[in-house]
């Protein structure tokens, strides 16, 4: 306990303050970076704001909420991963299985609909099947030692498969009073996802951010050794981590069934966005590290980018080639930023 | 039309008695269907208007030739398309439809989709006053479908297919999208027409195709099972309620020496079409729908309607079958020869 105390106040002094960091030129380039990737965000928003009708308007604002919803949740999920593994893009945290594992606890959850069980058997089942596919990869990652990138390919292709069988890659229909409710519209007029998606990451920021276990979750991801000669228990963290991403695709998969209503195939297409989203998400934070809140601002920008291009009419086939250099900025900035720190 | 035409094997009388009951559903539903572009082309206008093009997907032919026709349609009629393609992906689809309904366009026209998956949105859209109409997808918050007839193609493929087999044999079948409307009705009318001749047998399990990698996957399945059915003339045809599917199966037979095994799908792909003018290849007949014509009769209903006009439920557009006999015309006619 006492090693909590001590180390708590350290990790957040480091995590918080740029003023800590050793080499001046970095702090600079990493504020830089930063408050130009907001000043992007806010740029493109203007850009938009002027030149596409209906973008700043309330029902539009609260669909690329609620459309951020589910990549959002995959997202800050695979924030948690890249928080306690590192951010080392190959060796580092990574968990690609989030995508599939959102397109099985979805068609779990919609096959238990068509069953006949109520919501509340399903959203478990659904959660559950996250729980069990976060726990097969902390199991790969921690038990058996294989790089997380591998790990969790393997995993992904795993669980494509059996959603395969389950769903005979064809569309389950769902319709549940929860469902209903969740594809609905809320408060003025917007989507009940987009309140999902602000809710869920106040808890997830609150845990991560704000408590002795999520500062560690950052200890254990940047310095490990260190982390270790401090007593931390290292390995239950990084597993924890995993099973916190695998619930986040439990989670994800019961919002897609209420937005598509059911279940579909193709879910792994999600998966480039959210590991985009994820990593994006680093540019958005004072330190340049994994943040839920700038995971959040993340996928809120790659939303809006998305829905800009349609309401101004531009191809949807940019969209990818624009979120593919977006990655290669983000990563390439952050990497030579660490480079020059180090 | 020469189906009749290409039937030798089959004797005429129980093609008219065949015509008759496998075309009763047709003879209903083409009372409440009108035919292309009735009205006078030119008082047509979408001045000022702007059209919502929503398509499931663009990467098959016909998606494609219904999409850019509808896009060119509106612009010709003097609107504004705003089209957008979900890549045959039902999340963006979702997406796309909410951002095209914040835009309160003057109407939406949704190219074919799982209809579990747009049905909800397509409500909404009606809910917030923009008109629906669909291109291939039977929606009941559709104003208009513009399709072609199911029935119909159905009738003429499973006719053709029986008449070449000769009234009997082992039929394989792809059934994977079932849950699709268009495909439905064509794989209940190849049961309608096979029902009338006992010694035609849809072998069991029926395969299932699927999206993407249709045809290797096509390849694959066909692959295995000419393995379990080594003998020539074990199976007589091979059935799909699309031509993708038909090309993999085609590729199998023709890489295993299979030859004698026919092929038969729908939609009239050029690189399917080829295949049946080619006379040593397998592949039987392949249905050809219209589907520039499809899109852009869909565009003339939305201006129709928004001109004050009452569309029909159903808009058909004629498909026409292309076999060994016909295909080169079917291809000219088509554009595409």
């Amino acid at each position: 306990m006492s090693v909590d105390i001590q180390l708590a106040p350290a990790i957040h002094f480091k995590a918080g303050e740029p003023s800590a960091k050793p080499g001046r030129g970095g702090t600079l380039a990493a504020s830089a970076l930063r408050a130009g990737s907001l000043l992007a965000f806010v740029a493109i928003l203007l850009v938009f704001s002027l030149t596409a009708p209906y973008f700043l308007s309330v029902g539009n604002i609260g669909n690329v909420l609620g459309q951020s919803a589910i990549s959002g949740v995959l997202a800050i999920g695979l924030t948690i991963v890249l928080i306690a593994g590192g951010s080392n893009v190959v060796t580092g945290g990574i968990d690609l299985s989030l995508a599939a594992n959102m397109g099985l606890s979805a068609a779990v959850y919609a096959t238990a609909a068509q069953l006949g069980y109520g919501d509340a058997a399903a959203v478990a089942a659904a959660l559950l099947t996250g729980l069990l596919i976060g726990a097969v990869n902390a199991i790969a990652v921690v038990g058996a030692g294989i790089v997380p990138l591998l790990a969790t390919l393997a995993v992904m292709n795993i669980v494509a498969g059996l959603e395969l069988v389950l769903t005979q890659n064809t569309v389950i229909p769902a319709s549940t009073p929860l469902l209903n409710a969740l594809s609905s519209s809320g408060p003025l007029g917007i989507p009940a996802l987009a309140y999902v998606l602000l809710v869920f990451t106040l808890i997830a920021a609150a845990f991560v951010q704000y408590t002795p276990t999520g500062l560690r979750l950052y200890a254990v991801g940047e310095f490990p050794d260190a982390a270790r000669a401090a007593g931390l228990p290292v390995r239950r963290l990084v597993a924890g981590a995993f099973i916190a991403s695998g619930l986040c695709g439990g989670f994800a998969g019961v919002l897609s069934v209420s937005n598509l209503s059911g279940s579909t195939t193709g879910s792994g297409e999600m998966l480039l966005p959210v590991v985009v989203t994820a990593l994006l998400g680093s540019v958005f934070s004072r330190r340049l590290v994994p943040t839920v809140t700038g995971t959040l601002l993340s996928a809120l920008f790659v939303g809006f980018l998305i829905n800009g291009f349609q309401l101004l009419n531009i191809s949807s086939v940019l969209v990818s080639g624009v979120q593919g250099v977006l990655i290669l900025l983000v990563v390439s900035a952050t990497t030579l930023l660490r480079r020059q720190e180090a | 039309m020469t189906q009749e035409k290409a039937a030798p094997n089959v004797g005429r009388r129980d093609l008219l008695k065949l015509s008759a009951v496998a075309g009763a559903a047709l003879a209903g539903a083409s009372l409440i269907g009108n035919r292309t572009a009735a009205a006078a082309d030119g008082e047509l206008s979408l001045k000022g208007k702007r059209i919502g093009i929503s398509a499931t997907g663009t990467d098959h032919f016909f998606d494609l030739q219904a999409y850019n026709a509808q896009i060119e349609e509106v612009k010709r009629l003097g609107g504004e398309p705003i089209a957008v393609d979900a890549g045959r992906n039902d999340g963006k689809l979702v997406s796309q439809l909410q951002t095209l309904i914040a835009q309160k366009p003057d109407a939406i026209v949704q190219i074919l989709g799982t209809l579990s998956v747009i049905d909800p949105w397509l409500k909404k859209a009606r809910d917030a006053g923009i008109p629906v109409l669909t291109v291939d997808v039977g929606s009941t918050h559709s104003i208009n479908n513009t399709t072609s007839d199911n029935w119909g193609i159905g009738k003429d493929l499973a006719l053709q297919l029986v008449s070449d087999i000769g009234g009997e044999g082992n039929i394989v079948v792809f059934n994977g999208f079932y849950g699709v409307t268009p495909c439905a009705i064509r794989y209940d009318q190849l049961v309608n027409v096979v029902k009338y001749f006992p010694k035609v047998k849809i072998l069991e399990p029926e395969l299932r195709d699927v999206i993407p990698n249709t045809v290797q996957d096509a390849f694959t399945q066909i692959t295995a099972l000419l393995n379990k059915y080594p003998e020539k003339g074990s199976i007589k045809a091979i059935w799909s309620a699309w031509d993708i599917p038909q090309l993999g199966a085609t590729q199998a037979l023709t890489a295993a020496g299979r030859t004698e095994i026919r092929t038969y799908g729908v939609d009239g792909s050029p690189e399917v079409l080829q295949l049946v003018a080619d006379p040593n290849s397998p592949a039987g007949a392949d249905v050809a729908q219209q589907p520039a014509e499809i899109g852009r009769t869909a565009i003339q209903n939305v201006a129709k309607l928004l001109a004050g006009q009452t569309l029909p439920r159903e808009t058909y557009v004629h498909a026409l079958i292309a076999n060994k006999a016909n295909v080169n015309e079917v291809t000219k006619k088509l554009g595409i020869g």
